[in-house]
């Protein structure tokens, strides 16, 4: 009987440790009628999709609907499919995904809209045939161009160069680099890639450790190109570190306030991105015009965001061109 | 509520008991299936129209058969004391070699079932092929599991990388999308798989002689050796065996997403290894059954999905997890204190 | 000198110590600057952390446990020392205290759960993993810390001693970081060499029960045991803001693994009893080594794991082989000297000496 009851009672602290936490979370997501949005990104914890949390949820507010913002906490596309089925399970009415590979999700997707929900994609463009909507920041293939254009600003048209990315199998960052080193080979024939593009596991401490890697096994770099955006910051660490800041020039993708000190010191060049805070709110605004039936048209003035670019598809949404950041103007920012 | 859900659990436990006892159930499986009715029931409780509708049931369903695969397929080496670190970039290279021949042949114009046949077929032999490789660097050549299955896991992510390049392979014949996608008379077809998996590794763990050596050299590889049974050979096939599984996971989850790509699942690693342990599976070997494997894969599944029903926060959720994994294993050592002190009053009073 | 040599020579750690000399023989044939000071001492720099966090993984294999959670610790550890000197105060004394304490503390949850409530090692440090990462991570949303007091940064950049080096035309030197690995690996093998908890430590990884019968506590070692452990990644943790200046949160994810490689390729026993610190050291460097020989090496992007996968069991295998056959020419020995049975104590000694 002893036994009976310690049993009963930790049970009950198992049950009334869930439960504590589904009563707490739970009640205000239930209590409301609004129409519901679910923003998915790639992963939750990184200081990119935090801006575009903090920017999505501020539509929410501004317009009146409900904002789920979530993700899984490692991105891997498995995570992903699993969640929004849980999201289908829940029954809302939009889902807005970044997907962490666009193929895994396309079944999931599908799914999604027999039941009735609407689709779209933001920040990495999904299936387009499963799609409703993709609301991209930029296009990739002038922002691949636009980095390298960077590049060649900073260390000139001619010399060796390196790319540090993110992942090998992050396809937006592969999507850049590869309209980058086609633009180059036909604009900049000059410049000399010395190595595939190298993996650093979205972490600083290995961008950090490969550029060292780099500038011994080719002495004669002279710039290394950062996308992802912990990249750029390792690679500058590492050639600020060997006194070698005049002679690399070290570009790339990353938020202007994590890389202000690096901007400041003269190891990063210039960085460069768009708002995430923006892209979200852009995500959601055009999700709720969506459910009410409004398709966003090109030249479309969206408040807080600005002008948006549609293509002739109907479907392709542009925010606008990137801000690059640098010494002068990195400070001003707040994202 | 709260009494509710206790008086029904009790009830059902009873009749559980009868059923489950021919299943050889111990006392750390029966703790686990209360807490699955707790939670399961507790959810039902809150929230009958989301988590116990019709669909999400099925939506379950569909995702933790991939999952339980490879838990299982850790799982059978835990026995063993040793851990399979590659599980889940042996799936995934599996399915990624089935996928490069399926999607050559699909554009070639074969026919459908013909490349989904042949990518199949290279799927199980791929992955024969890697739990080969495990079991000969640990049954023949003697490493560490650890080390060994680090350093394949390595290996396997590589030669996966250098096929993709880092993309995804897609592009399948529709029909194989049925693996994944499809039901039998409501029911999910992966867990139709996962079902079969189960059996399979219930009877070559628990029911047969090949099980029993597998037992005996998870608790004592020395005593079992000098004990005439052929440890190397055991060991290798064992491996072999959660190289299979990993595969049909593979399967399944090629299937699942309609493509193939080196990182697809590699969080079910560390979870793999929870669910195993959370199930009763002795880490250091000698002691696991099938059963408790299968029941906390349904623990971890109820919680993820209805935690993300109700709108948690993904980061509480895991601080949840790691919760339920050290309050079950400090339930399993208050009962074998007391079971133990229990048989030292029994034997003091027969004396 | 001869008996040093031959001590180096039948010790379990020389084969991958061989490996090491081989492999970096390799790399400088392909490229000239991987035996240069000033590569060395980057190799050293950016893995500091690793050795230091493997010295603490080392003791741990000893008593036959592991610890999967380091990972969220030291991340846990730089979060809170970020916290402090951004908020509190950047005097460098007081940062590591903070930062020390943290650790313990953690390693201290993990040695009460291991030691007190007999949860398997592997369980519990899974359980706080996911406990420590969830609440670090729902606590600070993964927003890097930035801001680093500028003393501190200047603290991180000592160097001692000042050379030149091929290559650069800065002068190199030790990074201060080096002192606290020079410690932490000092320190630990004093513990396991000279005093009892040490020899505590092997007894109990070696045979639990017999070590409890010749009356050590083996709860209290291990609780110990988890809590050094703790401290040394406490230590890390403020090497490693010294060297990176800014806190991710996010930047220790997947690093759990590494660290056990490093331990067992230097041939510590994932079973318990059997583990050095000169093996540790070998090992973290000849992961290191293959790390910073792929890029040296101009080996291509999509080759390389590979490469990593094929060397790493490679070298362990030679490893394996290499002292399977020891073992049976031992045993031949053994016979032999059934006859000649004056040199039998010579190589029984041996025997141990290496058991």
């Amino acid at each position: 009987m002893k036994k009976l009851v310690l049993r009963v009672v930790l049970l009950s602290l198992v049950l009334l440790m869930v439960g504590s936490f589904v009563f707490a979370q739970g009640q205000k997501a239930t209590t409301s009628d609004e129409v519901t949005i679910v923003i998915m990104p790639k992963l939750v914890g990184i200081p990119y999709f935090n801006a575009s949390e903090t920017g999505a949820k501020q539509a929410g507010i501004d317009l009146g609907v409900n904002v789920i913002y979530t993700g899984p906490s490692t991105a891997d596309a498995a995570q992903q499919v699993r969640m929004i089925e849980d999201l289908i399970a829940k029954g809302v009415d939009a889902i807005a995904v970044a997907p962490n590979d666009p193929a895994a999700l396309t079944p999931v997707l599908r799914k999604a809209k027999q039941a009735g929900i609407l689709v779209l994609d933001w920040d990495t463009p999904a299936d387009q045939s499963v799609v409703d909507l993709s609301v991209h920041q930029i296009d990739d293939q002038e922002y691949g161009q636009h980095i390298w254009d960077l590049l060649v600003q900073e260390m000139g048209d001619t010399g060796d160069y390196a790319v540090v990315t993110g992942g090998l199998s992050a396809a937006n960052l592969n999507g850049w680099i590869d309209a980058g080193l086609s633009y180059a080979k036909t604009k900049y024939p000059k410049l000399n890639l010395v190595t595939d593009r190298v993996p650093t596991d979205e972490k600083q401490q290995i961008a950090y450790q490969k550029t060292l890697d780099l500038l011994k096994a080719y002495p004669s770099l002279k710039g290394v190109v950062g996308v992802s955006t912990p990249a750029p910051l390792g690679a500058a660490q590492a050639v600020q570190e060997k006194g070698v800041a005049d002679k690399v020039a070290v570009v790339g993708t990353a938020l202007p306030t994590d890389s202000k000190p690096y901007l400041e010191d003269g190891s990063l060049r210039v960085a460069t991105l768009w708002d995430p805070g923006k892209l979200g709110y852009l995500t959601v605004y055009l999700a709720k015009e969506m459910l009410a039936g409004n398709k966003p048209v090109n030249g479309q003035d969206v408040p807080n965001v600005g002008k948006i670019t549609v293509w002739a598809d109907g479907k392709t949404v542009i925010m606008g061109p990137p801000t690059d950041f640098t010494k002068e103007n990195a400070g001003t920012f707040s994202f | 509520m709260e009494q509710n859900t206790q008086q029904t659990v009790e009830n059902e436990k009873k009749g559980l008991r009868k059923l489950f006892g021919k299943f050889h159930l111990e006392t750390k499986e029966l703790v686990l299936l209360w807490i699955f009715l707790g939670i399961f029931i507790l959810m039902s409780i809150i929230s009958p129209g989301r988590f116990l509708s019709v669909y999400n049931l099925q939506s379950m369903a569909y995702q933790f058969p991939e999952f339980g695969i490879l838990a299982l397929s850790m799982m059978v080496i835990i026995v063993t004391g040793g851990i399979n670190l590659s599980i889940t970039y042996s799936a995934t290279l599996a399915s990624i070699l089935g996928a490069v021949v399926m999607v050559s042949m699909n554009k070639a114009g074969a026919p459908e079932l013909a490349s989904v046949l042949v990518g199949v077929f290279i799927i199980i032999v791929a992955s024969l092929v890697t739990g080969a490789v495990n079991g000969l660097i640990v049954a023949h050549i003697g490493i560490v599991p650890m080390l060994a299955t680090l350093g394949t896991m390595t290996l396997f992510e590589g030669i996966s990388l250098n096929i993709t390049k880092g993309g995804a392979i897609s592009g399948f014949p529709n029909m194989f999308q049925w693996f994944g996608n499809s039901s039998i008379i409501g029911i999910p077809v992966p867990l139709f798989i996962f079902v079969l998996v189960i059996i399979a590794t219930y009877f070559i763990l628990q029911r047969s002689t090949f099980g029993a050596k597998v037992y005996m050299i998870g608790c004592n590889p020395t005593a079992t050796r000098f004990s005439g049974i052929n440890v190397k050979k055991t060991l290798f096939l064992l491996y072999v065996y959660s190289g299979l599984l990993t595969g049909l996971a593979g399967l399944v989850m090629a299937s699942r997403y309609n493509s193939a790509k080196e990182s697809y699942g590699y969080t079910y690693l560390l979870q793999s290894v929870s669910a195993a342990v959370l199930g009763g599976t002795d880490i250091s070997g000698g002691f696991g059954k099938v059963f408790g494997t299968v029941i906390s894969v349904l623990i971890l599944q109820v919680i993820s999905s209805g935690l993300n029903i109700f709108g948690v926060n993904r980061f509480i959720t895991d601080v949840i997890m790691g919760m339920i994994l050290i309050l079950v294993l400090t339930i399993n050592f208050i009962n074998n204190k007391r079971e133990e002190k229990a048989l030292v009053t029994k034997k003091i009073v027969t004396a | 000198m001869n008996r040093i040599l031959t001590t180096i020579r039948k010790s379990k750690e020389m084969n991958i110590l061989l490996v090491l000399i081989v492999i970096s023989i390799i790399i400088s044939i392909f490229n000239g600057s991987f035996l240069t000071m000033g590569n060395l001492l980057d190799v050293v720099k950016s893995n500091i952390v690793l050795a230091i966090m493997s010295m603490g993984m080392l003791l741990v294999l000893l008593t036959g446990g592991i610890d999967v959670s380091i990972a969220s610790v030291i991340s846990a550890v730089t979060v809170v020392v970020g916290q402090f000197m951004v908020h509190v105060s950047s005097n460098i004394v007081l940062v590591f205290i903070v930062g020390v304490l943290a650790g313990s503390l953690m390693g201290l949850i993990n040695g009460l759960l291991i030691a007190k409530l007999k949860i398997p090692p592997i369980v519990a440090t899974l359980g706080t993993m996911s406990i420590i990462f969830g609440v670090v991570l729902y606590l600070t949303n993964g927003t890097w810390i930035t801001g680093i007091p500028q003393n501190f940064i200047d603290f991180g950049r000592v160097t001692i001693g000042k050379f030149n080096v091929a290559g650069s035309d800065q002068p190199t030197g030790i990074p201060i970081q080096f002192l606290f690995l020079v410690l932490a690996a000092a320190l630990t093998w004093f513990i396991l060499k000279y005093t009892v908890i040490g020899r505590g430590i092997y007894a109990i990884g070696g045979n639990k029960e017999s070590a409890e019968r010749i009356g050590i506590n083996s709860d209290n070692l291990t609780l110990f045991v988890y809590v050094y452990e703790g401290f040394l990644i406490g230590l890390a943790g403020v090497v490693h803001t010294s060297i990176m200046r800014q806190v991710d949160p996010n930047a220790f994810i997947g690093f759990e693994l590494q660290v056990i490689a490093a331990v067992v390729l230097g041939g510590a026993s994932v079973l318990g009893g059997y583990g050095s610190v000169f093996g540790t050291l070998v090992g973290v460097s000849l992961f290191c080594v293959i790390n910073n020989g792929l890029i040296l090496m101009h080996i291509p992007v999509y080759w390389q794991k590979i490469v990593v996968g094929v060397v790493l069991i490679t070298s362990i295998s030679v490893d394996v082989i290499q002292k399977r056959m020891q073992e049976k020419k031992n045993v031949r020995v053994d016979i032999d000297e059934n006859i000649q049975r004056f040199a039998r104590t010579s190589v029984s000694k041996e025997v141990k000496t290496q058991a």
